[in-house]
């Protein structure tokens, strides 16, 4: 019984540390990599962000994998993120288990090297000098120096030395490692505590509500913006904008808190809020719309801002414009207006406000006529809160010291040895890297050949 | 003289090139290697000369805008970039016989840029979005990884090609003049490195850059996810090297799967995705 349970517990170790070697393994690290690669050519080939109507429409065949997987929205996906996470995890888990590894690799300086073991290294080289250990020494010491790094002395009785350069070098692919990490820590603390929406305010208006597409919700902001202009200038003869502008004031009650202009690339921040001029267009603001009662021949004139209901005078109804397309198949601009009243059904319908004389500009038994339209432009405001861009930010740069550090530095080490008594010594030099071994071996054998100059010249 | 008709030399220069060194190669020719050096080492110096007279003219032009900013003007700049990234490589190593392949990807893109009517030649002015310091940095940082990756393609043929015939080794062949198999191996990871911290800078700079224009470092757009793919292999690749029996062939052929990224990244992304980066494809 007992015995048994001792087994069980082997096993279970076994099994805990397997898994734990699994999950710091190199093999898992280009699995995920790789992994990651694929799915996102996936996200790429599939178009993202469209509705489930729209995605049902466009794949009829495979939209139950894409409902399945969420490959419409692949890159916020459950199991995208989880790779994501693996990934972190696999970072975490093998760094702390090689960690141990480096700290022992370099405290391990390899001191006491006979010069029959150095001989042994992939690059050495061998000197002989008519004079003794203790005379060359000095000579020895200096090129090393000179050329390489401080000679630490070493060796039986001090028949030698070690000289190293680049110590920090192992630690960089640990910065690497670790600014992967802060990146991903940025953008869940952005996640968490940011958004990104959009607004979009008509010249003249102000408004404090952003619209956060993504996640069909609104957030309020603090104070409200008002677009107070909006500029567009195009290139001569062209259809290509060379430059769009809004002039913003911010605004908290009736206080003036900022004015500003902002244009493509010269974006406003305040109090951690910052706006982007994204795009702008046109809408209606207001239009004046004549009805025409065609049993009774009467005309009445409304003047109806965009959206708002007013009433129709002279009688109960009341009439809304609710939508507005600059063209309308062809037809030019169109106007979608509702009439209703209590305990009846609305009536809706287009009218063209281009074509008067079109059949079908009627409303129930009126027909309507466009007198007149008036438009305004709007500016579209890109609104960000990302508290975690600094994270993000500071990993970037660790990222790039850690790549370019940890590629073009190594460890690289250096050892002197003599053998042979005096009054004559056999000098062996050797020397190992943990990288770059091509560029070692130039500055090795550099080395090497002033070594041999000055010890010919010290005969 | 203008600057297009110092390109039209280019273009005809890089081939030129391209058949110097193959042929250098081919008939083990150490001295037509040293030739393809010569040239391509001289086309460069046109080619420099053409893009800063390129920058002047747009000056003049009134629209003052370094040439990097449509599909032409950055094929014409990746040609550019690989030889000022091979070039080096050719000083310091000596093995002249890798020049084949960055000759004549250079001589590909001039092509491409020169002749397909897709392809708009004219300087144009400059859309507000691209508008900003940035783009040099970014365009700049991109390219130069893009071309180290095309270098490690042509090292990983090399390779792939010299030790499927390592079984005879001809003193006098093909592959005679090219380094050996482990030293293949190390400029493979050396171009790779180089093309990794600046493909990695240019991504960098590219996030920073959106997040200042319009409030996102990170938006899953198809050029920006592409250039992580392309980073994602690489990364793979590093470390696929430190794993036992990847190092040489596998490490090769994920080279070659790397560098179909980048192409598809730079022109595939263009053509058959839509996204920001839409202003590249004319």
């Amino acid at each position: 019984m007992e015995g048994g349970s001792k087994q069980e517990m082997q096993e279970k170790k076994d099994w805990g540390r397997r898994f734990h070697d699994g999950l710091a393994s190199l093999k898992l690290t280009v699995v995920i990599l790789l992994a990651l690669a694929v799915s996102s050519v996936l996200g790429t080939l599939l178009p993202q962000g469209l509705s489930d109507h729209q995605l049902e429409a466009a794949f009829p065949r495979i939209y139950w994998a894409i409902d399945l997987f969420s490959l419409g929205d692949l890159y916020h996906s459950g199991w995208f993120r989880f790779m994501m996470g693996l990934l972190c995890v696999n970072l975490v888990v093998c760094t702390l288990k090689r960690i141990p590894r480096t700290l022992k690799l370099l405290r391990h300086r390899e001191e006491n090297l006979s010069p029959e073991r150095l001989e042994k290294f992939g690059l050495h080289a061998r000197f002989e000098t008519s004079r003794s250990w203790e005379d060359v020494k000095p000579v020895v010491e200096e090129v090393v120096r000179r050329h390489f790094a401080p000679l630490k002395s070493a060796g039986a009785q001090g028949r030698g030395g070690v000289a190293e350069k680049g110590r920090w070098s192992p630690w960089m692919v640990y910065t690497v490692h670790f600014s992967v990490l802060v990146v991903f820590a940025g953008a869940l603390a952005g996640s968490i505590w940011g958004f990104n929406g959009s607004m979009r305010i008509h010249e003249g208006d102000a408004s404090n509500v952003v619209g956060i597409f993504r996640e069909q919700r609104m957030v309020e902001l603090p104070f409200r913006v008002r677009c107070d202009d909006f500029t567009v200038s195009f290139y001569e003869g062209k259809a290509m904008p060379s430059d769009f502008r809004s002039d913003l004031t911010l605004l908290r009650g009736d206080e003036v808190l900022l004015q500003r202009t902002i244009r493509v690339n010269d974006p406003l921040t305040y109090e951690g809020y910052t706006f982007y001029q994204s795009s702008y267009g046109s809408n209606l603001r207001e239009a004046v719309l004549e009805f025409k009662d065609l049993e009774s021949g009467r005309t009445e004139t409304v003047t109806l801002p965009f959206q708002e209901p007013r009433p129709l005078p002279g009688t109960d109804y009341q009439v809304q414009l609710v939508r507005y397309e600059e063209s309308f198949s062809d037809f030019g601009r169109a106007l979608g207006v509702v009439i209703f009243k209590e305990g009846e059904e609305p009536q809706g319908s287009w009218i063209l406000a281009d074509r008067p004389d079109f059949h079908g500009n009627r409303l129930g038994d009126r027909s309507v006529k466009v007198a007149s339209l008036e438009e305004t432009e709007y500016t579209g405001l890109q609104v960000k809160k990302d508290p975690g861009v600094w994270i993000v930010y500071l990993g970037f740069v660790a990222l790039i010291v850690g790549v370019g550090l940890a590629s073009y530095s190594s460890h690289r080490k250096v050892w002197v040895g003599a053998a042979g008594r005096s009054p004559s010594a056999e000098i062996v030099l050797a020397g190992r890297a943990n990288k770059n071994p091509l560029s070692f071996e130039r500055e090795f054998n550099a080395l090497r050949e002033r070594l041999e100059e000055e010890l010919k010249a010290e005969k | 003289m203008s600057s297009s008709l110092l390109l039209s030399v280019t273009t005809f220069a890089y081939l030129a090139c391209t058949v110097v060194y193959l042929a250098g190669v081919i008939f083990h020719r150490e001295r037509l290697l040293a030739w393809g050096g010569r040239i391509a080492a001289g086309t460069l110096g046109i080619q420099t000369v053409a893009l800063l007279l390129r920058w002047y003219e747009s000056y003049e032009m009134g629209h003052g805008h370094a040439p990097l900013s449509n599909l032409y003007e950055s094929l014409v700049f990746g040609a550019w970039a690989v030889m000022v990234v091979y070039l080096p490589l050719e000083w310091r190593t000596k093995h002249r016989s890798l020049g084949v392949f960055p000759a004549f990807i250079s001589f590909l893109c001039m092509a491409y840029a020169s002749f397909s009517p897709d392809v708009a030649s004219h300087i144009q002015p400059l859309l507000p979005a691209l508008k900003s310091n940035w783009l040099i940095a970014h365009v700049i940082t991109c390219f130069l990884g893009y071309a180290a990756f095309a270098v490690a393609f042509g090292i990983s043929v090399f390779y792939l090609l010299k030790r499927a015939h390592a079984g005879n080794p001809h003193p006098k062949g093909v592959f005679a003049l090219m380094p050996d198999l482990r030293e293949l191996d190390e400029l493979n990871y050396q171009m790779i490195l180089f093309g990794f911290l600046w493909l990695s800078v240019g991504i960098i700079t590219g996030s920073v850059w959106a997040n200042s224009a319009w409030g996102n470092y990170w938006s899953w757009d198809p050029k920006e996810t592409w250039s992580l793919i392309t980073w994602l292999v690489y990364a793979a690749l590093l470390h696929a090297r430190a794993m036992k029996g990847w190092r040489g062939k596998r490490v090769a052929w994920l080279s070659l799967a790397g560098f179909a990224c980048v192409i598809f990244t730079y022109l595939g992304v263009n053509f058959l995705l839509s996204g920001l980066h839409s202003y590249a494809t004319k």
